[in-house]
């Protein structure tokens, strides 16, 4: 049971590290509901 | 053959909770002191942590932390991971009135908050997925260690005779001068306002300190392990300091810069209740009162210098906690007296200067080890994921670019 224990927290801890970064287009769809363009447009 | 207590049992299980509630606390401490943009990262460092290190706690931290020493005085075996044998029974070792697991709860909450409190040095500009491996490693790798050293029975520290009853140097030494590290290391914020980026939201911050302050009551009344009248001295010591301090930190501030600070108050309350964690289970109300008023001094003389200093450390986690755990930690051998606690050791005013030497010692210790491990696992985490963000990133708001929210709807 103990080592079920920890090899869900090993793979919880695997998914974070490939985790993608936060969505780019929904950040900036955000900044602009913001109100501001907070977040700098990809070129 | 140790017998559960009820009362006592209910005192640490309530105590627990308390503690537990001083992270969310620290949450909006810390968030109203940061700009709105990062406020939700900021929230969020100290409530995944509650998750976190609730998990990784349970799995081996409290095994390092409390298990049978490995032979040193440096850190427990595994005997204990994923909590074998810790039972509803009480422990032979640990606060014998109680159920074994209700004396992990309450240690739990203090390793969770204590990576917590580092984040304050790094935030609006580290990176969430470095953060998280950080404080896996830091829980484990540092505050284990520590906290075996001071509160095992078999802990190196524990057997010098260093006095420590809530944690001045396990908990807000250790994690202050971790602070300073990750400052440094990180660098500082881009585009500054100077002398110092003005806090968004001060009742959000002043609400935090009023959550920290009530639940702090758990984690130093509550570390006299009974509903015993030990408890009851801690938890007057622990109130009278945090209102000294309080107060003591407005009059400073006044006198210094014209007005009497709201966030001046709420941080001076919190650098008395660090000062008197070390402290709360073995000295008098009225020395609380000095501990408060002292500490609230060396504290603020410490923000004004890191002021004058190009330390980013955002939210001067070390100015109040690595100062005001020093302070409080030496402050201990100056005040404890065996008239307060017979289980304690008498300090500098009742006759053991040595005690002094012995608390100073610990401190240097505490704060070597910190500042060493830390920075290691700053590098090595950096070296998989860097830690800070890209400067558009920065600009834009960790809350955006890290967390895709935004806390404040237009």
């Amino acid at each position: 049971m103990v080592i079920a224990a920890l090899l869900v927290f090993i793979a919880l801890l695997v998914a974070w590290i490939i985790a993608p970064s936060t969505d780019r287009r929904r950040a900036e769809a955000l900044s602009d509901a913001a109100g501001a363009a907070l977040l700098p447009r990809a070129a | 053959m140790p017998t559960i207590d009820t009362g006592d049992t209910a005192w640490v299980l309530v105590s627990a909770a308390l503690v537990m509630l001083m992270t969310p606390g620290l949450a909006l401490f810390y968030g109203g002191l940061v700009r709105r943009k990062n406020v939700l990262s900021t929230i969020m460092h100290s409530f995944f942590i509650l998750g976190l290190v609730s998990v990784t706690w349970v799995l081996w931290g409290y095994s390092l932390a409390f298990g049978p020493d490995t032979g040193a005085g440096l850190i427990g075996g595994l005997d204990w991971i994923g909590l074998e044998g810790v039972t509803g029974a009480p422990s032979d070792t640990y606060a014998t009135t109680v159920p074994h697991l209700a004396f992990m709860a309450f240690q739990m909450m203090f390793a969770i908050i204590t990576p917590a409190l580092i984040t304050g040095a790094f935030a609006e500009r580290k990176r969430f997925k470095a953060f998280v491996l950080f404080a896996v490693a830091w829980s484990t790798l540092v505050y284990a260690p520590i906290a075996h050293w001071v509160w095992s029975p078999d802990g190196w520290l524990f057997g010098l005779g260093v006095l420590d009853f809530a944690g001045g140097t396990v908990v807000h030494l250790s994690s202050g001068v971790a602070a300073l590290v990750a400052a440094l290391f990180i660098g500082r914020r881009t585009g500054l306002v100077e002398p110092a980026t003005e806090p968004h939201d001060v009742p959000m911050t002043v609400l935090g300190a009023g959550l920290l302050w009530f639940g702090w009551f758990g984690f130093n009344a509550g570390s006299a392990l009974g509903a015993n009248g030990l408890a009851a001295t801690a938890f007057v010591t622990t109130n009278t300091a945090a209102a000294t301090a309080a107060i003591t930190w407005v009059t400073i501030s006044w006198l210094h810069r014209g007005s009497p600070s709201v966030v001046g108050a709420a941080i001076g309350a919190v650098a008395g209740l660090v000062a008197i964690t070390p402290a709360a289970g073995f000295v008098s109300p009225a020395a609380a009162v000095l501990i408060g008023a002292g500490v609230a001094s060396v504290c603020y003389a410490a923000s004004q210098l890191r002021l004058r200093s190009r330390i980013d450390d955002a939210l001067d986690v070390f100015a109040v906690h690595g100062v005001g755990g020093a302070f409080g930690a030496v402050a201990t051998g100056v005040f404890a007296t065996l008239a307060v606690n017979p289980a304690g050791r008498d300090g500098l005013l009742a006759g053991e200067p040595a005690q002094m030497l012995l608390q100073a010692a610990g401190v240097a210790a505490t704060a070597a080890y910190s500042a060493a491990a830390t920075a290691a696992i700053l590098f090595l985490v950096n070296l998989v994921i860097p830690i800070r963000v890209p400067d558009d990133q920065e600009e834009a708001g960790l809350d955006l670019a890290q967390h895709g929210e935004i806390a404040y709807q237009p």
